[in-house]
Parts: C-alpha cells; structure tokens; sequence
C-alpha cells in the first residue's frame, strides 16, 4: 500500500490532473452522445422560437398548478380551523373532504406498483417508441384489476384526463411528457397478481411490449405516492341535475 | 498541495533532483489540461441543459410545436380559470373566519361542483350523442372517450353508465361490456361540453371516427348535438379503500 502510495506520489501532478480530467471527459462525451439524443431531429429555423414559447408556458403550467395545490390546501386548513362549527357544519367539511378524495383532489399512498415504460431499439417495420396507446392500455388495465388511483409521470388520472401523442411524446392533463414514462398505481395489494391474469394485459405484453422491444418493468411497493389532480374542476357545461333525477 | 507543487517545478527550474520538467513539457502538459478542462466545462453545461431543460422538445416538429403551445394555452387558461375560483373562495372562507360566520352557501356550492364533476350525482348540460351500432372494440370505444375527454367534455355515460375514474369499456366486438354489465351491438354515448368543439374534433377527416371507421369497417357511428343531455351518477365508491390521504 505504501509503494502504491509513494508511487502515485512519483507521478508528476501535471499527469494526475490530466488522467482524471480524460476519465470524466470520456464520462460526459459517452452521457452526451447517449443521452442528448431527440427521437426525431429537425433543423429549420422557425423552431426557436415556438420552442422558447412552449418552454414558457410550461412555466407557466408548473406555476399555475402549484397555485392551485396550494390554495386548495389554505382552503382545507381554513375548514379545518373552525371550532365553533355546528354538528351539520363539520358534516359539510368531512362531505367536502371525502368529495375531493373520490376526485382525486387529495394526495394518496398506499400499497401499489410503480411501471416504467421506456422506448425499444426501432426494428424492420415495428414501432419501437412507447405511444400514448401504450400507456392509456396499461392505465386501463390497471383500472380493471382494481387500481384506486393512477398517475403518468406526477399527473394524476382523472375523470377528465386525456393521454395523447404529440410528436413522440404524449400530452396527459395538458402537461407534456417525455419518456420514459413511470406509471404508479395504488391499489389492493394483490393489484400485480389481478393485472398479470388479465388476457388483456398478457396480450399487450406479448403482442405489443414484447414485440416492438419496448422496455417494461414493474416494481411493487408497500407505499406508493400519488400527487392530487393540479387541474381544473369548473364545469362550463355541466351542472348538477336537479334532485330527483337518476 | 501547493507548496509540494511549487517545490518541484522551482526544483526543475534549478536542474534539481527528481523531477526534471523541462519548461516545453510543462507548457505543453498545461496546455492540454487547460484544453480538456475547456471541453470539460462544454459538455457539462450541454449535459445539464439536457436534464434540466426541455430536451425531449428538440424532437417536436413545427407542427407539433403548434399543437403544443395550442394545448399548453387552453390548458393554462382553464387553470387560470380555477386559480381565480380558488382564490375567490380562500378570500371568503377567510373574511367569514375572520368574522366568525360560516359561509353554508358557498361551502355547499362547492360540494356540489366536485360532486358533479366526479360522477357522484348526475349532471345536465349540452353536448353530443353518439350511436354506436354495429361491432367495435372496447379498445375502439376507449380512444372514442379518450378523444372526447381531450376535447374538453365534462361527462360523459356509456349505455346509461357513467364514465368515472376506475372505469373502462372493455372486450372484443360482440362482447363488450361496462362495469361488469354486457353492451350490446347498438349503443349510446352521451358527452356534456361544446357541441361544436366536440363533433368537429370527432369527425375531423382523419379524427378518430375516421380511425374507428378503418380499424372496425362494420361500426357505424352518428353524433347528434344535444341542448340537453342528463347523465347519471356513478354507482361504484370513489373512496379508495387502500389508498390513505398524504399528511
């Protein structure tokens, strides 16, 4: 230990100093060229600009739904903060409480699965990148086995979400998202069990996953978090039917 | 460090000891260095515009850019929207608090909308009716809600069920079925939202009535604007049984 210590004591500083730096340039050339890579490349000109327009209002987007969680959260703990609440009153905020779990409003964790979905080596005629389809199959299989709660990449799957391509990449509650994409579950904790008895679910696997050498992993947990719908809950056309209807 | 440092190169200056740089070599040995740190730093900053900015944007077309920026607008307008609302409502839970009233009213108001929105007692409004007959997928179905739900409807029933989280159309053609009850060949599916921005965002020229019609040739599919549509509520349990609300 001592020679190897008085050896590289030998070494001039000058040689040391430029071993490490040619070791993390390999480092970072390798993470450049493999991680730097768009799926499809473009080069005109126009682009620029409507990419800065679209990097701001996902800004924006982020701002905006952080506002939103928050002052859903002033709104609760100003409920909360009400004690001389009548009997009725406290019934009103727990209806309220309960109303915005059922929608998703309220962070969860519980017991659940976590899927990564990552692009395949594009093969002879087979699409190899992971679609909005891909993941809408693998949400609704996850319904069908008996999910309580779903969310793509941090957006939670609401009764108004839509999951749409967009280029290569999809577009869940408005919010883009680029691959690879973690779809999380909370739900029974034999949720792994129910969706692999599913044909459906074997089928997309075999059929689709296998096939086009997309990536798919899966890891349970005892304690999966899923953030609440940042989104809107106005109705513009709907409105509560009279009591009375079915 | 330094000091060893300046020791030796004063000591190579003197025609010393051990180490013996001559000055060509020095420069030569700093020049490099200098030249590979000045990569080093060029790639660590393209690296961390890489995970830190929107990389995956890089591969949009201009078209899909447009899409976008179409999608991020509405969107941030309706969030817009519902950060008004809230803060609206703050303001008054606050004032009330303040006062030491309640504000019933308001507090009702708002559990009906989250209800409603939900699918947890039915809703009326206008929108679209679409007949479906003949034999299609549950996967057809599907991207038919899907494509309603991403042109902006409200809710939307399936043969008189409601469409709420944790519910799927699923099956073969011939035996599709919705919450565990069989559909048959010919069905109804309502949506509440804008007559106009739903039925032209269905039967748009390669929209997704046009993708149903290629995939299922024996599906024929009619969407009637509605001035008035009454959906049902849910019957299932929103509340999860598993799940636990976040401290």
């Amino acid at each position: 230990m001592s020679a190897l210590v008085a050896h590289f004591r030998g070494l001039p500083s000058v040689q040391v100093t430029l071993s490490i730096a040619l070791l993390v340039l390999g480092f970072l050339i390798a993470a450049q060229v493999t991680g730097e890579k768009p799926r499809t490349q473009y080069s005109t000109q126009e682009r620029a600009p409507l990419i800065q327009t679209a990097l701001d209002l996902q800004a924006q987007q982020e701002a905006l739904k952080a506002r939103i969680l928050d002052l859903r959260k002033k709104i609760g703990d100003l409920e909360a903060q009400d004690p001389t609440a009548a009997d009725s009153l406290r019934q009103l905020y727990a209806d309220l409480e309960d109303a915005r779990l059922a929608a998703g409003l309220i962070a969860i964790s519980g017991p659940g699965l976590a899927f990564r979905l990552e692009d395949g080596t594009p093969g002879a005629g087979v699409d190899a990148l992971v679609s909005a389809q891909d993941v809408r199959v693998l949400v609704q299989e996850l319904w069908l086995a008996g999910a309580e709660g779903i969310a793509v990449n941090g957006e939670r799957i609401s009764a108004t979400s839509a999951v749409i391509d967009i280029g290569g990449s999809i577009l869940v509650n408005s919010a883009y998202l680029a691959p690879p994409y973690q779809i999380s579950a909370v739900g029974p904790p034999d949720l792994y069990d129910r969706l692999r008895s599913s044909i459906a679910f074997v089928d997309f696997v075999h059929g689709r996953i296998d096939r086009a050498g997309i990536s798919l992993s899966v890891a349970e947990d005892a304690s999966v978090d899923l953030p609440a719908f940042a989104g809107t809950v106005n109705l513009r056309y709907a409105a509560p039917a009279p009591s009375g209807t079915p | 460090m330094n000091n060893r440092h300046v020791g030796s190169t004063h000591g190579a200056h003197e025609g010393g000891h051990a180490r013996r740089f001559p000055r060509a070599d020095t420069l030569t040995s700093r020049l490099t260095v200098a030249a590979v740190a000045g990569i080093l730093g060029v790639l660590a900053v393209g690296q961390l515009h890489a995970q830190t900015g929107a990389p995956a944007l890089e591969g949009l077309s201009a078209t899909d850019l447009t899409q976008l920026i179409a999608n991020l607008t509405t969107g941030n307008d309706q969030l817009r929207a519902e950060v008004t609302d809230l803060s609206d409502q703050q303001g008054h839970l606050q004032d009330a608090h303040d006062r030491g009233e309640t504000t019933v009213d308001q507090l009702t108001a708002d559990l009906a909308r989250i209800r409603a929105w939900a699918g947890l007692t039915p809703v009326t409004g206008q929108g679209i009716a679409i007949v479906v007959r003949g034999r299609i997928g549950g996967d057809g179905v599907e991207d038919l809600l899907n494509e309603l739900r991403n042109a902006g409807a409200e809710a939307i029933s399936v043969d008189g069920i409601r469409i709420v989280t944790g519910v799927v159309v699923a099956g073969s053609p011939g035996a599709l079925s919705v919450e565990n009850d069989a559909i048959g060949d010919s069905f109804e599916i309502h949506a509440i939202g804008s007559p106009q921005i739903l039925t032209g965002t269905l039967t748009r020229t390669g929209g997704v009535i046009a993708q149903i019609g290629a995939t299922y040739p024996d599906a024929e599919l009619t969407v009637t604007p509605a001035d008035q549509l009454t959906l049902p509520a849910t019957d299932r349990s929103l509340l999860p049984s598993h799940g636990r609300p976040q401290l």
